[in-house]
């Protein structure tokens, strides 16, 4: 009965809705192309990036409207019309890595993308919308589009679903624009735009501290990216000037990552060392603590904790799952790729805070007594795995460190799934205060089993070929420090077992219901949580079984990076 | 190559068990409790059974066609990534691939693997459908069986270290799954979590020495160039001894050696068909299967090179087969002792292991042969007899659980009682006695199935035991260190007398301890199907001697001992006749230790007579005559013994597992503990100061906001100055 007054939206703002998204269409055409010739559909600005974001918008202008009881009711109709729209980019990215659309030459040389596209934005200092996609980014792309259907559908039953599903949305259309960037300026602004949708949130469906942990999460990434924004805009001034449709008509310089790389490039080869040897060292140093922080490294790691167990789930499913992995991408795409004689200078300062990141993140798990805290952390650990893959200077770490990317971006929404379920349904997150958790919810601890399995690393699930990788790569450059690694693959096996012999396991026959449960008899988990969690555990074990899949781009990525930015191999 | 051969199949032998692992669990989960899913399907047993007789069926044939040829089929490219080579400069493809890969090891071990899955199958089908207890859930446990049989035929079948380790850890996490079967149970889960941890660190050392070898042999783990005798010998011997001894603690941990032995005893909490599958017959093989691997790098290797390793790997064989041993002595629980018994056999084929590595890596290519033989040879027997004992002890067990619900039900006449009396223990040999008349065929496997464990002279393990207590006695003649080991299986075969006999006797024989032992009877069906073959393949395991006497050994060329006759001939010759005089006379002491002196000190303390009513079979019954005159006669009294603080430390397992706690919880988990604390107040401690610093600061600043249009211009004049010069400074 709630559904007839549901669909009872007003021709009024149809009209609203339709208007607003010609008129945003129309802006996007009439953006001059850089390229005139250029007549290929963009794939990447308005369909992948663009339209999330506007749907969102408006969704968000037209819920925030409406009176607090009409919100419950449009809550349903909104929150179908946010999936749907979240399918849309997914169907695409999907399309275009089988190339059911055009065909996509995704076997890219260094610096070259695929669906590049770029439009004139702000021409007196060089500002474009330069999009584009590489065997960097585009499994990110891809990971976004594939997770925010998969959220919306986990988190279904949310309060106030009106505004929360739309934020999601926009939360993804954000992340995407943060990954097919080719221009700094049009980074960072991504860079920055996902943290409203992550603020608001943490603010507004958050547990008990919201308000403290989400302007934490917001302060402390903030002032990173400042320090980042800084490096950014010193780089922007010491670059050569140059004149061309990119540079910018006052300043002479151009925010176009392209044509930084290509200058970099070509200044690098041989024994020249682009901007002088030492400023490389300080901006690289720059660049890299806003990324840490993001990613996060230890010691900048607190805001972390603290905003996943203030969370909703959905929110802390995009925030382990893509969010963190922004900093990897970032390091990636703009300090190693234009300085590498800095990378080569911090090689060990990066192993190091890897390496310290990976234990320190294992030890504190197996300290905790929440259950999201610790998977949380968990987190931590395994973004370590990222840095020592960067910091082992081969392909194979490299790809490994993307492969971590893409894994632990399917792994870790699994692992918030759960700890939202186990909230969910038991009003706890101690680590103990639901035993014999098979009994009452088969199905929630049959998924906890898996994920928690496929965090720690067990074969034929995608998690094992990255860490397998990574030691590779690791051995021949340190060594005996590779027993570090070792242990920790035995610490986090030993968290993980341990949080599951206290809640899967144990509770005698009849089970141990908890208390806060107030003796009703313990639930199973939603439909909508369940599918949620299938679809990530198939896909678990389908990248964990055929790898290939992604690694085939991610490898061929490394080779051209290497070969383009390092200058070994081929050349 | 023309058409199709039966290799290019052999993916199936693992696939075939993988696929039926998730359509029993959605079956199962479809289907639970509907009376087809019960009586027809057994709850999933029966697809398991067509799986696994479909992987029997194609590994048999799979191994008649390479009995005497080496085979490899290249299925896919799992995935490929680039190594950069800091000499050369050059950026190389390395590829991950998967294949299948056959030789004389893989063919005895692919037999072995599915001969006993497919038997063990049938047994859980009367062993675990007959107990109330496991209704509804049974889908579970075929489902984890079925995964767990696929990545041990897979284990066995991969043509590389990488996927030899990534089905290890497959069979480790099923391990783990049907160890916490009855996941209610704290002892149970426990256990998995124990048995999981424990191995897990033998693991992360494997991987450690997997990644070593990887970067040795320039970016593959592919058995056919590992192999290579030029390209093993083109690495640094003392890198490739590390690389082989951080997988060989990889081994020590999955078979349960010493130190890394704590789990296998906790691990019975699993169901017996478990404990007889996993625990004793295929897991705990893989550490030897790894070990056996080894073998061509101690051939091609810089002579001497290794030897290392070979003797660390014998000693810690050495230590773990009698210790296990000695703990075997106390055990009153039926699993446990088999426990113990199968981590001392395994010890005993490392310790055989070993001498061979220890041979071949000093040109002793015969002798490294013909241990290798006896080593693999015994994994065999013993095998195939733990497997029975295992499944033979479920068998008592399930009947005296039923025997004890029918006295507790006609006893108390108690209807309401259907649970099972708490204090009553049914796997305890306390609560047995005089079975062997109640339970023949039972009786029966476990007698040759003891026989066969204890070398008792012709049966099945006798055989192989003998080759391994000679062989490592040949090497303590060229290498004094071995004496340690060679000594230390010496006496293990009387120990092993001691504590298998024990095990028989208590249960089998003399009077019934408990009114419960009375009315045990043998009436499960699918139960004695595997306990009857299992027997006559134990009892003419000397059929398979020709593995023992070299052909299983890769020598494919020379062929000699090719047919039965000839390898039964030769091993007779061998172990009775030795033209060695020192080695006939260990036989013939390790004869002696094992059938005289062990046994009968078992036979003096527990031995007795049947109720008088009562009478085994009688290729039992002379046994329980002779025990009940030995023990009448030595009128024997061990209690100073029992009360001795070495008995009591044996009870306690020697203290391993309240030390590994101890460091665990204590140690490990109290530092993490102090970690959490630290990171919270310390290091975010630090962010929280310099927030709470700038919001004051913040505050202060507050004052400059005066509202007085002067102070903004001021402050405006100087801003433009200061960022003036800023950028004349820049420019």
């Amino acid at each position: 009965m709630g559904s007839n007054q549901a669909l009872d939206i007003k021709n009024k703002e149809f009209m609203l809705i339709g208007g607003l998204l010609i008129i945003v269409a129309g802006l996007m055409a009439f953006f001059p192309s850089l390229n005139e010739s250029d007549t290929t559909v963009d794939w990447i600005s308005l369909p992948l990036v663009g339209f999330p974001i506007i749907v969102s918008c408006i969704l968000l202008a037209f819920a925030s409207q409406e009176s607090r009881a009409r919100k419950e009711v449009l809550a349903v109709p909104i929150r179908l019309f946010t999936l749907v729209a979240s399918m849309i980019p997914l169907a695409i990215s999907t399309a275009l890595f089988f190339d059911w659309l055009i065909l996509v030459d995704w076997d890219l040389m260094y610096n070259e993308y695929a669906l590049e596209k770029e439009y004139v934005w702000i021409e007196t200092i060089g500002v474009s919308w330069h999009v584009g996609m590489d065997g960097l980014s585009f499994p990110m792309v891809w990971l976004t589009t594939f997770l925010v259907p998969i959220t919306i559908i986990t988190t279904w039953n949310e309060k106030d679903g009106a505004t929360y599903h739309p934020l999601l949305l926009m939360m993804g259309g954000a992340l995407i624009g943060v990954f097919v960037a080719l221009d700094l300026f049009l980074f960072y602004v991504f860079w920055e735009l996902t943290l409203i949708p992550m603020f608001f949130l943490i603010l507004k469906w958050g547990g008990k501290d919201r308000r403290y942990a989400a302007q934490k999460f917001f302060i402390y990434t903030f002032c990173a990216s400042v320090i980042m924004l800084l490096g950014l805009i010193t780089l922007y001034f010491l670059q050569p000037e140059g004149s061309g449709a990119q540079y910018g008509t006052v300043t002479g310089r151009t925010f176009d990552m392209t044509v930084l790389f290509s200058n970099a490039t070509a200044y690098n080869m041989g024994d020249n060392v682009f901007l002088g040897k030492d400023m490389q060292n300080v901006l690289f140093a720059m660049l890299m603590i806003g990324f840490l922080v993001k990613l996060p490294a230890v010691p900048f790691h607190t805001w972390l904790p603290d905003a996943h167990v203030q969370a909703p789930t959905g929110g802390s499913m995009l925030l382990a799952g893509v969010m963190l992995k922004m900093g990897a991408y970032g390091m990636l795409r703009i300090p190693i790729a234009i300085f590498p004689d800095a990378v080569v200078y911090y090689q060990d300062v990066i192993m190091a805070i890897g390496l310290i990141s990976l234990v320190w993140g294992a030890i504190v798990c197996l300290g905790q007594t929440n259950l999201k805290k610790m998977v949380a952390y968990s987190s931590v650990s395994h973004m370590g795995v990222i840095l020592l893959g960067i910091a082992s200077m081969q392909p194979i770490g490299y790809a490994a460190a993307l492969f971590m990317m893409f894994a632990h971006g399917i792994i870790s929404p699994m692992l918030f799934a759960v700890c939202g379920a186990f909230k969910h349904h038991y009003h706890s997150m101690e680590i103990g205060a639901m035993r014999g958790m098979a009994k009452w919810s088969p199905y929630l601890a049959v998924y906890m089993m898996f994920a928690w399995m496929a965090s720690l690393g067990l074969p034929l699930l995608a998690g094992f070929v990255a860490e397998l990788m990574v030691m590779i790569a690791f051995w021949p450059e340190y060594g005996w420090w590779i027993l570090l690694p070792g242990a920790v693959l035995a610490i986090t096996a030993a968290y993980y077992l341990w949080s599951m012999q206290r809640t899967i396991f144990e509770g005698g026959d009849e089970g141990q219901p908890p208390e806060s449960l107030n003796g009703e008899t313990p639930p199973d988990i939603t439909l909508s949580e369940n599918i949620g969690m299938i679809i990530l555990a198939i896909f678990t074990v389908i990248f964990g079984i055929f790898p290939f899949i992604a690694l085939g781009m991610m490898d061929q990525w490394t080779v051209a990076f290497f070969e383009g930015v390092f200058n070994m191999g081929g050349i | 190559m023309s058409g199709s051969e039966i290799i290019d199949y052999a993916v199936l032998i693992p696939l075939l068990p993988f696929l039926a692992f998730p359509v029993i669990l959605f079956l199962g989960r479809l289907f639970n409790g509907t009376p087809t899913w019960v009586k027809n399907v057994k709850e999933g047993g029966i697809i398991a059974l067509v799986a696994m007789g479909a992987s029997l069926i194609l590994a048999l044939s799979l191994i008649k066609e390479h009995m005497n040829k080496v085979g490899a089929a290249n299925v896919f490219t799992w995935f490929e990534s680039s190594w950069w080579n800091p000499e050369t400069g050059s950026i190389t493809t390395k590829v991950f691939g998967f294949g299948v890969y056959i030789d004389h090891l893989t063919v005895m071990l692919l037999f072995v693997a599915a001969f006993l899955c497919f038997l063990i199958n049938i047994f859980s089908i009367g062993y675990m459908n007959t107990d109330p207890i496991n209704d509804n859930r049974n889908h579970r446990f075929y489902a984890e069986f079925v995964l767990f049989c696929s990545g041990m035929l897979g284990m066995v079948l991969a043509d590389s270290f990488l996927w030899l380790f990534i089905f290890w850890e497959l069979m480790g996490l099923c391990s783990y799954l049907l160890i916490g079967f009855y996941y209610e149970r704290p002892s149970a889960a426990y256990a998995a979590k124990k048995a999981f941890l424990t191995t897990r660190v033998g693991d992360v050392f494997l991987v450690i020495g997997l990644v070593m070898l990887w970067n040795l042999f320039d970016g593959t783990l592919d058995y056919d160039v590992l192999f290579n005798a030029e390209n093993i010998a083109a690495v640094d011997s003392g890198e490739l001894q590390l690389a082989l001894g951080m997988m060989f603690i990889g081994a020590v941990g999955k078979s349960a050696q010493f130190p890394l032995h704590v789990w296998l005893p906790d691990a019975m909490e699993g169901p017996t068909p478990v404990s007889a599958l996993i625990h004793a017959a295929t897991m705990v093989n893989a550490g030897l299967y790894l070990v056996a691997r080894m073998f061509p790098f101690f051939g091609a290797a810089e002579m001497g090179a290794l030897s290392t390793l070979a003797i660390a790997i014998a000693i810690i064989g050495g230590i773990t087969a009698v210790m296990a041993a000695l703990i075997a002595f106390v055990q009153m629980d039926l699993k446990k002792v088999l426990a113990y018994s199968t981590m001392s056999q395994l010890a005993y084929i490392f310790t055989g292991l070993g001498s061979a590595l220890w041979l071949a890596n000093n040109g002793y290519d015969d002798l490294a042969a013909f241990a290798m033989g006896a080593s693999l040879f015994h994994l065999f027997n013993h095998a195939m007899a733990k497997g029975m004992l295992f499944m033979a002890s479920g068998s008592v067990i399930h009947e005296m659980h039923h025997a004890h619900h029918e006295v507790a039900h006609h006893g108390h006449d108690d209807h309401h009682d259907d649970h099972h009396d708490d204090h009553f223990d049914a796997q305890s040999m306390e609560n047995m006695g005089g079975l062997a008349s109640r339970m023949p065929i039972t009786a029966t496997a476990m007698f040759v199935g003891s026989m066969s464990i204890i070398g008792i002279p012709l049966i099945g393990g006798f055989w192989s035991k003998e080759g391994i207590i000679a062989s490592a006695w040949k090497v303590a003649l060229k290498e004094p260190i071995f004496l340690l080991p060679a000594m230390l299986v010496l006496i293990g075969a009387g120990m092993t007398g001691f504590y298998m006999s024990r095990m028989w006797f208590m249960t089998f024989a003399g009077k019934p301890k408990t009114e419960v032992a009375e009315h045990v009877h043998e009436q499960t069906p699918w139960i004695p199907i595997p306990l009857v073959v299992l027997t006559f393949m134990t009892l003419g395991a000397i059929i398979f001697a020709g593995m023992h006497a070299g052909h299983w050994l890769g020598d494919f060329e020379s062929g000699h001992y090719t047919s039965f006759v000839d390898g039964i001939g030769y091993e007779m010759e061998h172990v009775f006749l030795n033209h060695d005089p020192f080695l006939m006379i260990l036989t013939y002491v390790a004869i002696g230790l094992s059938l005289v002196l062990g046994p009968s000190f078992a036979m003096a303390l527990y031995g007795g007579s049947l109720d008088g009513n009562q009478k085994a079979k009688p290729w039992m019954q002379w046994a329980i005559n002779l025990s009940a005159k030995i023990n009448k006669r030595s009128n024997f009294d061990n209690s100073a013994w029992a009360n001795s603080s070495l008995a009591n430390s044996l009870h306690k397992r020697l203290h391993f597992d309240d030390v590994y706690d101890a460091a665990m919880m204590k140690i490990v988990v109290g530092f993490a503990k102090l970690s959490a604390i630290f990171d919270t107040r310390f290091i975010d401690g630090v962010i929280k100061t310099i927030e709470s610093t700038s919001q004051e600061a913040s505050r202060r600043l507050r004052a400059l906001t005066t509202g007085s249009a002067r102070d903004y211009i001021m402050m405006t004049a100087l801003g433009t100055l200061v960022i003036f010069m800023l950028l004349w400074g820049v420019a």
